[in-house]
């Protein structure tokens, strides 16, 4: 099972997120909304992306571990089911597409490649795995 | 006076117990860098290393950690980050030696060279380099050899290690450039230090005859190029692996 997470949830982390993204990024934090493309909107490289982790890991005091995104999108399904030779399945990107719910339709690409999906992201998936980590790290 | 603009920063030199190591820690220190060192074995060196180090004022610290594990590493380099607030610098230094011919070689002999010489560095800049990226600042020197360039007979696991830790440095750097971040090696020549004795007992003669400069080199000459390459006069440099070899000829 994919994570569910309320908008509600969202809404709670997203202005601690916001400003932790824009350090990382070297932006002003009118800048992120919750749903601009991050590479597309707002030039982030690879390497801002591991900033933005490293800060939030900080900030929230929480552990993401690195490929976290995609393990969570992936939810359920073997890494087989999920992408063949690094393009998605269909329903690998059924999957991807139900998890970045915020994500407009027209932005997945098909086929879409695992190396593409973090041009997807936005600072709402960010959010999200912020929460997932929580989650995580209290105990039940 | 020329500032090295060292002092005030936070360092972590593995290896730091003995040889090239411990003259990197002292000449540091001596900046005014406070310097964490790793060791894994020699406790009593580890612990002569503080205690005259403090009774010059300086500030060192030392943590027994294995390299080889990267957990290990992780929570070790968390705590010098804890303590001083960053880190700015990290030497790998920690390496060993197993020296034989191939064909004689244990299983052991290559594993543990290769575990402590290169997954050490990568367990150490695993741990590291996130808090220099989000610091956007900080200088990571690798201890190599001029084995790496320079074929010696029984050396084959030594030597590739230290080949890796070049390509690893060059790599490093453009990977961490848009962060400010400097990857750059020191490659020592024949240094007198405990680890190179046998070498030196073994095949002086032969050994002295390639050096153009006809003598050993001593450990903080090489702590002298690590020094230069993590202050700011090295701000505009990476990517390099600087010789210390007294001009080392191929055999």
């Amino acid at each position: 099972m994919q994570p569910t997470v309320s908008k509600e949830e969202i809404m709670q982390v997203f202005p601690k997120v916001a400003a932790t993204m824009a350090d990382a990024l070297g932006c002003d934090i009118e800048d992120i909304k919750l749903d601009v493309s991050l590479i597309e909107g707002l030039d982030a490289e690879s390497i801002d992306f591991l900033d933005m982790v490293f800060r939030l890991e900080r900030a929230f005091k929480i552990k993401i571990p690195r490929g976290k995104i995609i393990d969570n999108a992936r939810g359920e399904l073997s890494e087989a089911e999920f992408e063949q030779k690094g393009v998605l399945t269909p329903v690998g990107l059924a999957q991807l597409r139900a998890y970045l719910s915020e994500v407009p339709a027209e932005r997945f690409r098909e086929p879409m490649k695992v190396a593409d999906i973090a041009r997807l992201f936005t600072p709402e998936t960010f959010c999200k795995l912020v929460i997932v980590a929580q989650r995580e790290t209290k105990p039940a | 006076m020329l500032d090295s603009g060292l002092a005030g920063k936070a360092a972590i030199v593995t290896g730091g117990s003995r040889g090239i190591g411990r003259a990197t820690v002292e000449l540091l220190a001596a900046e005014g860098v406070d310097v964490t060192f790793f060791y894994r074995d020699n406790v009593s060196a580890a612990e002569s290393v503080v205690t005259e180090g403090r009774a010059r004022g300086l500030r060192i610290e030392a943590d027994r950690v294995d390299i080889r594990n990267a957990q290990a590493c992780a929570a070790a380099a968390d705590r010098v980050a804890e303590r001083c607030g960053r880190i700015d610098i990290l030497v790998n230094n920690a390496g060993m030696i197993r020296d034989n011919q191939l064909a004689a070689f244990t299983d052991e002999d290559v594993q543990i060279v290769l575990d402590t010489n290169v997954g050490g560095v990568f367990n150490m800049a695993r741990a590291v380099v996130p808090h220099m990226i989000v610091q956007r600042a900080g200088k990571i020197v690798n201890v190599s050899s001029v084995a790496a360039e320079k074929g010696g007979r029984g050396q084959t696991n030594y030597a590739a290690s230290k080949g890796a830790i070049n390509a690893f440095t060059r790599s490093l750097a453009v990977e961490l450039a848009p962060r400010k971040i400097t990857v750059n090696g020191v490659a020592p020549g024949v240094i007198e230090t405990e680890m190179s004795e046998p070498v030196r007992d073994l095949a002086g003669n032969d050994v002295l005859a390639r050096i153009l400069l006809k003598r050993y080199g001593k450990a903080e000459e090489v702590a002298y190029a690590v020094w230069f390459l993590t202050s700011r006069f090295a701000d505009y440099v990476t990517g390099e692996v600087f010789n210390v070899d007294g001009g080392y000829k191929m055999e």
